[in-house]
C-alpha cells in the first residue's frame, strides 16, 4: 500500500479522495512506500470513501461533490439541548413522522452518527433511555457534521449537513472571538448557511439563570456581529420548563438587537399532555422550518445590453 | 420465439431471511411448470439447493447455508409466451452482508455483481426488523440522571435495523456508480417481505413496509422510482429441521408456498417477482 501525498485524502482508511477505484490510476499517488501496518487490505478490495460517522472538514468534499450542502450551524451554550435536539430529529425521521411529501429521506452518509447521538434516547434491554451525552471536545462521541439528504417534491435532492459540536466551543467565543479553543465555532460561524441558536428553558428558569441569560447574550452578540445576513433561528429547547416572560423578553430583546429578522420556535421532547403522537413540541416544525432555508445567493445587476447574444451582454455599453 | 440475453439477479439478504428456501421453492416451480415460468433445459449447477429441496421433500427446514459460500447456478428459463432468457440465481451465507457492513471493504467479487446485475431483488424478514421505541414515543416520567454520559459515551454503536438497510443499499448504489440519490440508470430494486406467514396481518406489502420501517421506506421511494414491493412466504408455514411436517411429503412442497402482491391478494406462483422484475428491466434495459 502506497500512501497519498493529498491532505485531503486517508488511504488506506478510506478510499481515493479524488475517486479512484484503484490507486494506479490516481495521478497524486506518489508511489511512496507506507511503512505502517495498513497491509492487511486485500488488493482487489476497495474501501468506502464515507465510513458513517460524523463527517470531519475534509470530508465535505465528499458529500459536497454532487452539489453544496446546506450547512445549519447548531449553535448554544453547553447543555442547551443542541445534540439531544438532532437526535429528536433523526428519531422522529427514523418513525416516518418528520418527513412531508415535501421532504423525503433519501439518504445519509453519517448513519453511524446519527444513530450514535440518537441511540441514548432510545429504549434498549436493561438500559433507561436518556439523553445524549455532552458533546466531547476531544474523545468519545466526538463533534462533526451529521448529513442528510432530502428528496425535494419528488424531484430535486438537497444536502443538509447539521453540525453537532460542543457548547463549549460556543461559549470560548462568545468572550473572545479569536480564542484558541473556540476554532471549531469560528469555523461554524464562517461556513454555516443557517442558524439555530438554542435558548435552554431549563437553564434559564434554574438557579443560575442570570449567568445562563447573560451568556446567551453574549452568543447572541457574537452570532450577530458575525451571521452576515445568513437566517437566525432562535429555538427555546426543554419548552416544556415554564420561563419568566420577564426572562424570555430579556433574551429576545437582546436576540433582536442583533438580528432582527431572526425568527423563533419552542421546541421539547415531551408532548402537551392531550397530544399521544408521540413527536414531542415544535420538533417536526422546527425540521421543515430549517429544511426550507435557502443558501443566500448573489444577486447580479441588471445587465444594461441591448443584445440577447450573451457573449455581448456583459461590459457592453447602453 | 424471442431470445434474450442473460438476466442477472443480485439476491440481497442478509443471514435467515430464507433465501435458500425461497431459491429452492422457485426452483421446484420452474421444474414442475406450475407458473408463468419453466426452466428450459437443465440448470447449470443445482448443488446450492439441493440438500434444501431434499429436506423440504422430507417436510423440514434447511441448514444455515454455510457463509464464505456463494455460488451462482445458472437456469434456462422460458416463459408462458415462449420468449426465453437465462437468469443467474446466487446463494450465499448471509453473513457476507454483515462483514461488508462492518469491515466497509468491498471484495472485487461483489463488486463485478452489483456492477453486472440488471436487477436488484432484496429479501427482508420483517418479523426480525423494528423500530425500537424512544424517549419520544414513549416518554419516562423521571429521567435517568447522573452517569448518562460515560455510558453512552462508551457505547459501541450498533446500527439500527433501517440504518444498517439503508447503508447497505447506499454502498451497492456507490458501487454501481450511481450516487446516493441518483434515481436515474439503477437498477430496478424489487423487495421481498419474507416469512409473510409470522406477519400475520392483512396490510398489502408497501403499508407493511411503511408502517414497520418508515425510514427504509422513504428512502427507497426516494431513490427509486417505482419500487416493487411484494411480500413472500416461501414455505407458507413454518417448519422443523428435525420434525417432519406430513403435509409437506404428501402433497410435495411445491403446492407451498405464495406471493403477496402489491394491493394484498396472494398468488401460489413463486415465479411472479421474476415476472415483474423482468418486464421492468425490459422497459428500462
Amino acid at each position: 500500500m502506497k500512501e497519498c501525498p493529498l491532505d485531503t485524502c486517508f488511504v488506506p482508511d478510506t478510499t481515493c479522495a479524488l475517486g479512484h477505484l484503484s490507486l494506479k490510476d490516481c495521478s497524486k499517488w506518489t508511489g511512496q512506500e507506507k511503512s505502517d501496518t495498513a497491509q492487511t487490505e486485500s488488493d482487489d478490495e476497495i474501501v468506502l470513501p464515507w465510513s458513517g460517522s460524523a463527517l470531519g472538514r475534509t470530508d465535505i468534499g465528499f458529500v459536497g461533490g454532487r452539489r453544496a450542502p446546506t450547512m445549519i450551524g447548531v449553535v448554544g451554550p453547553e447543555n442547551a439541548g443542541k445534540t439531544s435536539l438532532l437526535a429528536a430529529w433523526y428519531l422522529l425521521i427514523g418513525r416516518g413522522a418528520a418527513v412531508s411529501k415535501r421532504h423525503v429521506v433519501a439518504g445519509s452518509f453519517t448513519l453511524t452518527g446519527w444513530e450514535a447521538v440518537a441511540r441514548s434516547m432510545q429504549w434498549a434491554p436493561g438500559t433507561l433511555p436518556e439523553f445524549p451525552a455532552h458533546t466531547s471536545t476531544r474523545g468519545g462521541r466526538g463533534q462533526g457534521l451529521l448529513h442528510l439528504a432530502f428528496r425535494e417534491d419528488g424531484d430535486r435532492l438537497r444536502d443538509y449537513l447539521f453540525t453537532d459540536a460542543p457548547g463549549l466551543w460556543f461559549q470560548k467565543w462568545a468572550i473572545n472571538e479569536q480564542a484558541p479553543d473556540a476554532k471549531g465555532a469560528r469555523w461554524i460561524a464562517e461556513n454555516a448557511d443557517a442558524f439555530v441558536l438554542t435558548a435552554d428553558c431549563a437553564a434559564l428558569a434554574g438557579t443560575d439563570r442570570g449567568s445562563a441569560r447573560s451568556a446567551l447574550q453574549l452568543l447572541a452578540r457574537r452570532l450577530g456581529a458575525n451571521r452576515r445576513c445568513r437566517p437566525v433561528t432562535l429555538v427555546w429547547t426543554k419548552s416544556d420548563i415554564p420561563v419568566a416572560d420577564s426572562m424570555q423578553a430579556a433574551v429576545r430583546d437582546a436576540v433582536r438587537s442583533q438580528i432582527p429578522d431572526f425568527e423563533e420556535l419552542k421546541v421539547s421532547v415531551q408532548a402537551p399532555p392531550d397530544d399521544t403522537a408521540g413527536f414531542g413540541t415544535g420538533l417536526t416544525d422546527l425540521l421543515k422550518h430549517t429544511l426550507q432555508i435557502r443558501r443566500l445567493t448573489q444577486v447580479l445587476p441588471p445587465s444594461r445590453a441591448k443584445t440577447d447574444d450573451p457573449l455581448f451582454l456583459f461590459g457592453a455599453r447602453s | 420465439m424471442t431470445t434474450m440475453s442473460a438476466e442477472s439477479m443480485l439476491l440481497i439478504g442478509e443471514s435467515g431471511v430464507g433465501k435458500t428456501h425461497y431459491g429452492a421453492q422457485l426452483l421446484k416451480r420452474l421444474l414442475n411448470t406450475n407458473g408463468h415460468f419453466r426452466m428450459n433445459g437443465a440448470a447449470t449447477n443445482l448443488e446450492p439447493f439441493e440438500a434444501t429441496m431434499e429436506c423440504l421433500n422430507d417436510g423440514r427446514s434447511a441448514a444455515h447455508t454455510p457463509t464464505p459460500s456463494y455460488i451462482d447456478s445458472v437456469w434456462p428459463i422460458i416463459d408462458s409466451g415462449c420468449d426465453t432468457f437465462t437468469l443467474v440465481w446466487p446463494d450465499y451465507g448471509g453473513e457476507q452482508i454483515k462483514t461488508l457492513l462492518s469491515t466497509r471493504r468491498v471484495p472485487s467479487a461483489w463488486r463485478a455483481r452489483v456492477a453486472t446485475a440488471s436487477a436488484w431483488m432484496l429479501m427482508l424478514r420483517l418479523h426480525q426488523l423494528r423500530v425500537s421505541d424512544d424517549l419520544l414515543s414513549k416518554p419516562l416520567a423521571t429521567l435517568a440522571e447522573g452517569e448518562a454520559g460515560e455510558k453512552s459515551a462508551d457505547k459501541l454503536i450498533q446500527p439500527s435495523d433501517q440504518a444498517r438497510m439503508i447503508e447497505l443499499l447506499q454502498i451497492l448504489l456507490y458501487l454501481r456508480g450511481n450516487g446516493v440519490g441518483e434515481a436515474a440508470n439503477i437498477p430496478q430494486l424489487c423487495l421481498l417481505l419474507s416469512c409473510w406467514d409470522e406477519l400475520g396481518q392483512p396490510e398489502p406489502p408497501q403499508a407493511m413496509l411503511r408502517r414497520q420501517l418508515p425510514m427504509l421506506s422513504d428512502f427507497i421511494t426516494s431513490n427509486w422510482k417505482s419500487p416493487i414491493v411484494l411480500g413472500l412466504s416461501a414455505l407458507e408455514r413454518p417448519l422443523d429441521k428435525i420434525v417432519p411436517d406430513e403435509e409437506y411429503i404428501t402433497r410435495g412442497p411445491e403446492q407451498f408456498g405464495y406471493i403477496v402482491l402489491p394491493d394484498g391478494t396472494t398468488t401460489p406462483d413463486l415465479t411472479f417477482p421474476l415476472a415483474v422484475l423482468l418486464e421492468h428491466t425490459e422497459q428500462n434495459p
